[in-house]
């Protein structure tokens, strides 16, 4: 009896020990898929912010005064701004006659980036799930015509984007920083750009 | 030295590039048509143009205008001194109260018309809301635009 537990327990160690050696061989593999979904959980973290989801906003046209900046409710930006389909200006208003190229350096005060506008309406995120924003991203119809590495260099360096985690005073950032969405997203890309299948 | 243009005249100027547009046409040009009215782009009054796009001078710094055409308040009538429609539907439609906001008001209705000639209500409250009149001169507002458009 006790030679046969032994038995066991040698069988058991050869066991582990070859799959130690396997994984240990896998190390130059890529990322698996649930590397990649907890990855892409981290990005839609930033993705789901009021920062970017206020200005990702759907075919009303109207961005959103969202998050613990603006208080419990979601509200429509005041002054009754709603831009034309160019999502750049309303006739007679572009969003730069107050939105200009830096934050103004009081609570309140007109935040500003270059290129201030709305995202391209194919490109809402306004109450879209972390599968739809996946989904979406993947979808060159969807991304402004980009490959995954082109997403990941626009996450990394485009100065309206960079405005998220430096939104002036009184404004709460995007969480992580645009360095670390990078990697999410180049760890989420490396390990196929998987989707979750629900939420 | 910072070279623009106001009102289609040249300028050089010898001021911090930080200084608001507001700043140098009231403080260095003497120019007070144009308001302080909140100093944060939150209501409109300081509206001029830059370049043909209404942007709030208080919050616009004089460095970003470098190059460019600055239309302020002044700079509306022609050469000869005629009121542009927009002003002369403001003046024949009796709309400001106590005014503090209307040059404001009249630098971008004067943007929403070259952009939209013939603007419905829908047109003159998006383009208009960022302009606040505490007055309360809204209607009479639009009834000018809409004049100043058939004019």
């Amino acid at each position: 009896m006790a030679n046969r537990v032994l038995m066991l327990f040698g069988l058991i160690a050869c066991a582990t020990a070859a799959m130690l050696m396997a994984s240990t061989s896998g190390a130059q593999a890529p990322p698996s898929k649930a590397d990649g979904l907890e990855a892409w959980e981290k990005a839609f973290e930033v993705f789901s912010h009021p920062r970017c989801v206020n200005c990702h906003v759907p075919e009303d046209n109207r961005p959103r005064w969202s998050g613990p900046s603006y208080g419990a409710k979601a509200q429509y930006h005041g002054m009754n701004i709603i831009a034309d389909d160019t999502r750049k200006k309303a006739a007679g208003l572009p969003c730069t006659s107050c939105h200009g190229v830096s934050n103004l350096p009081f609570a309140k005060g007109a935040p500003g980036a270059p290129h201030w506008a709305l995202a391209p309406v194919e490109m809402v995120w306004w109450a879209k799930s972390s599968r739809d924003i996946c989904e979406q991203i993947k979808d060159p119809a969807r991304n402004g015509d980009k490959s995954l590495d082109e997403v990941v260099e626009h996450v990394r360096s485009d100065d309206l984007v960079q405005w998220g985690w430096n939104p002036g005073p009184g404004r709460e950032p995007a969480p992580y920083s645009s360095a670390e969405l990078a990697d999410f997203l180049r760890n989420w890309v490396n390990s196929g750009a998987p989707c979750p299948v629900a939420g | 030295m910072i070279n623009l243009s106001i009102n289609g005249k040249p300028v050089s100027l010898d001021v911090d590039p930080d200084m608001p547009i507001l700043w140098v046409v009231r403080e260095e040009l003497q120019m007070t048509g144009t308001k302080f009215g909140c100093g944060i782009a939150f209501c409109g009054a300081c509206t001029v143009h830059l370049d043909g796009q209404p942007v709030r001078s208080c919050s616009t710094p004089i460095s970003a205008a470098e190059g460019l055409e600055v239309t302020t308040i002044e700079g509306l009538p022609d050469s000869d001194g005629k009121l542009a429609k927009v002003q002369q539907a403001w003046i024949d439609a009796q709309v400001p109260q106590c005014g503090y906001c209307q040059s404001g008001q009249i630098m971008s209705a004067a943007a929403l018309l070259r952009d939209n000639p013939d603007p419905t209500d829908e047109d003159i409250d998006a383009a208009m809301s960022g302009n606040i009149c505490r007055c309360g001169t809204y209607p009479r507002i639009r009834a000018a635009i809409k004049a100043a458009a058939r004019a």
